[in-house]
């Protein structure tokens, strides 16, 4: 089992262009969707914005469990218990993007901005939206 | 003539005695003949603030320190640095901080409160509350607000939205018709300023609407007319690709100063304006293609734009003689700069506005003070050093402005002629 899903793993982050992006050769996958739907609030360098928007940069949603950033993506701020963040803007649900969009653009994040928290993979992002519908 | 002045070389050390590190300095420039020195560092997320009796400056917070949301300064041995700082407001946060009528009045992100205040002393205990009831929101909650000195408070109560669309920031989403935030929010409520214990939908009468965030508003005393700043919506090229390109999302929609009458309507979410042409012009989310006007609406027009982004968060009407003729009767805005301009972001300064004494803008605006992003480049918000966000005038006619960002910190701005 763990050697498929690596194997899928392989497969997903060897494709030159994950979910429609369209980056420069040799860009990260995911570059370009986060440029599109991420980089306006949180930064195109992921610094985020004082009291508004939350840095993406050593964040601990990039850095820990794989659905972190993910869940984050599906939900937006409704992912964020009200009163527990000092950042104010609402963030949008982008479950909109297919699975393979926002596992290239979580794995960009995980992946970029000193970050260490590894790849996410569609079956990643379809395993979690099955496990909402199913509660 | 501008000169820059190293503003914090002439501060040679912090509250702590030591040095302050190079790195945390900026170059700041502005007009000739006055100066600038820095008064307190790292006091937290300082918001508005306002200068009491005994020299003591009030400051409210966006995150509390150590429980408290509020902080108290003053410079006890005139050197021009704060040595006796006390942090007040147990379990508070917000922008807010204003004196009237004896009282210290905050408003933090639900409630307008306060405490009496006598001269030389920090505020202690539980504050009476004065008006609460409003909405809780997660973006544009700060409840910013001005004294008519007839006995009436002004509060902001911003829009939770960019603007008013059916889904929250959603490419696509048209916008709510009619927009039902606008029943509570998006507009400026009156209240009486003596009365504790109001709510904002039983007490308080809607004496402007139209607007997505007031974060500066302002009584001119000269003219006798509230003024205030409108942040216009975000993510026009994010939105609207094909009718906006990255450019005109940049630069628009402008940034409004208004002077505001009862009943008012500035025109959000239906209208932006446009300053290269001088219009208000139809939202995209309500049919506008950046092309059509909102002319015929009644919507306020500014009498003053600036532009897109820049994020004015405070302004003040400097009414001191210890100031040049050149900059009385005018407004003072504070700019927090921008975060929405894609690479290159801009307007982390002070800008003056001219203004005869009924309050009519009779000359251009210009910069006042700059540099304290510091050299840049700033591609992202967290680039920029400092971010200016609360003005206050002493009696002395000092002018105080405050940043969150980078600490804390708040400047002591004096003119002392050439």
């Amino acid at each position: 089992m763990k050697a498929i899903k690596c194997a899928a793993l392989l497969a997903f982050l060897s494709l030159p262009a994950a979910g429609g992006d369209d980056s420069e050769p040799g860009a990260k996958p995911g570059a370009k969707l986060y440029e599109t739907h991420c980089g306006t609030c949180h930064q195109m360098d992921g610094s985020g914005v004082f009291m508004m928007q939350p840095p993406l940069r050593r964040a601990p949603r990039a850095n820990g469990p794989v659905g972190g950033v993910m869940e984050m993506i599906l939900s937006g701020s409704a992912a964020v218990p009200p009163g527990s963040s000092d950042y104010n803007s609402e963030m949008p649900p982008f479950d909109f993007l297919s699975d393979e969009e926002i596992a290239a653009i979580a794995t960009y994040v995980r992946t970029s901005f000193e970050n260490t928290g590894g790849a996410v993979t569609p079956t990643d992002v379809a395993d979690k939206r099955r496990s909402w519908t199913a509660n | 003539m501008r000169k820059a002045v190293f503003a914090s070389m002439m501060m040679a050390t912090a509250m702590t005695g030591l040095p302050l590190a190079a790195a945390d300095e900026v170059a700041l420039s502005m007009p000739e003949g006055f100066r600038a020195e820095v008064v307190a560092v790292d006091l937290g997320l300082v918001r508005h603030l306002t200068v009491g009796k005994g020299g003591w400056i009030y400051a409210a917070l966006a995150r509390s320190k150590d429980g408290k949301g509020a902080v108290a300064l003053r410079d006890s041995d005139d050197d021009g640095k704060a040595d006796d700082i006390r942090y007040f407001a147990s379990g508070l946060r917000g922008t807010g901080m204003k004196i009237n009528d004896g009282y210290l009045y905050m408003g933090t992100r639900t409630t307008i409160v306060r405490w009496p205040l006598a001269a030389g002393v920090v505020p202690e205990g539980e504050p009476q509350v004065m008006v609460s009831g409003f909405p809780v929101q997660r973006a544009h909650a700060a409840k910013s607000m001005a004294f008519d000195g007839k006995g009436h408070v002004y509060v902001n109560v911003g829009a939770p939205s960019n603007a008013c669309m059916e889904e929250t920031r959603q490419k696509g989403s048209p916008g709510q018709q009619p927009c039902a935030e606008l029943e509570q929010q998006g507009g400026i409520w009156r209240f009486d300023a003596s009365k504790p214990g109001q709510d904002q939908m039983r007490d308080g009468f809607r004496y402007a609407t139209g607007l997505r965030n007031a974060v500066a508003v302002r009584w001119n005393t000269s003219a006798d007319a509230l003024y205030l700043t409108q942040h216009g919506r975000d993510q026009l090229n994010q939105f609207f690709p094909e009718l906006f390109d990255k450019t005109a999302s940049a630069e628009l929609p402008a940034e409004e100063l208004h002077r505001v009458e009862e009943g008012d309507n500035l025109g959000w979410p239906y209208s932006y304006y446009d300053q290269r042409i001088g219009s208000r012009m139809l939202m995209p989310e309500y049919g506008g293609d950046g092309k059509i006007r909102a002319s015929d609406t009644g919507f306020k027009v500014p009498v003053a734009a600036f532009p897109g982004h820049w994020a004015p968060n405070d302004l003040i009407f400097p009414g001191s003689a210890f100031w040049p003729e050149a900059y009385q009767g005018g407004a003072l805005i504070a700019f927090h700069g921008s975060w929405n301009r894609g690479n290159a972001q801009q307007g982390y300064k002070l800008v003056y506005v001219p203004m005869d004494k009924n309050g009519a803008v009779d000359g251009k605006w210009a910069t006042f003070m700059d540099g304290f992003a510091g050299p840049g480049p700033i591609k992202s918000a967290g680039d920029a050093k400092y971010r200016p966000g609360g003005l206050a005038e002493g009696p002395d006619g000092a002018l105080y402005i405050s940043s969150a960002q980078g600490g804390g910190r708040v400047w002591r701005v004096t003119y002392e002629g050439n």
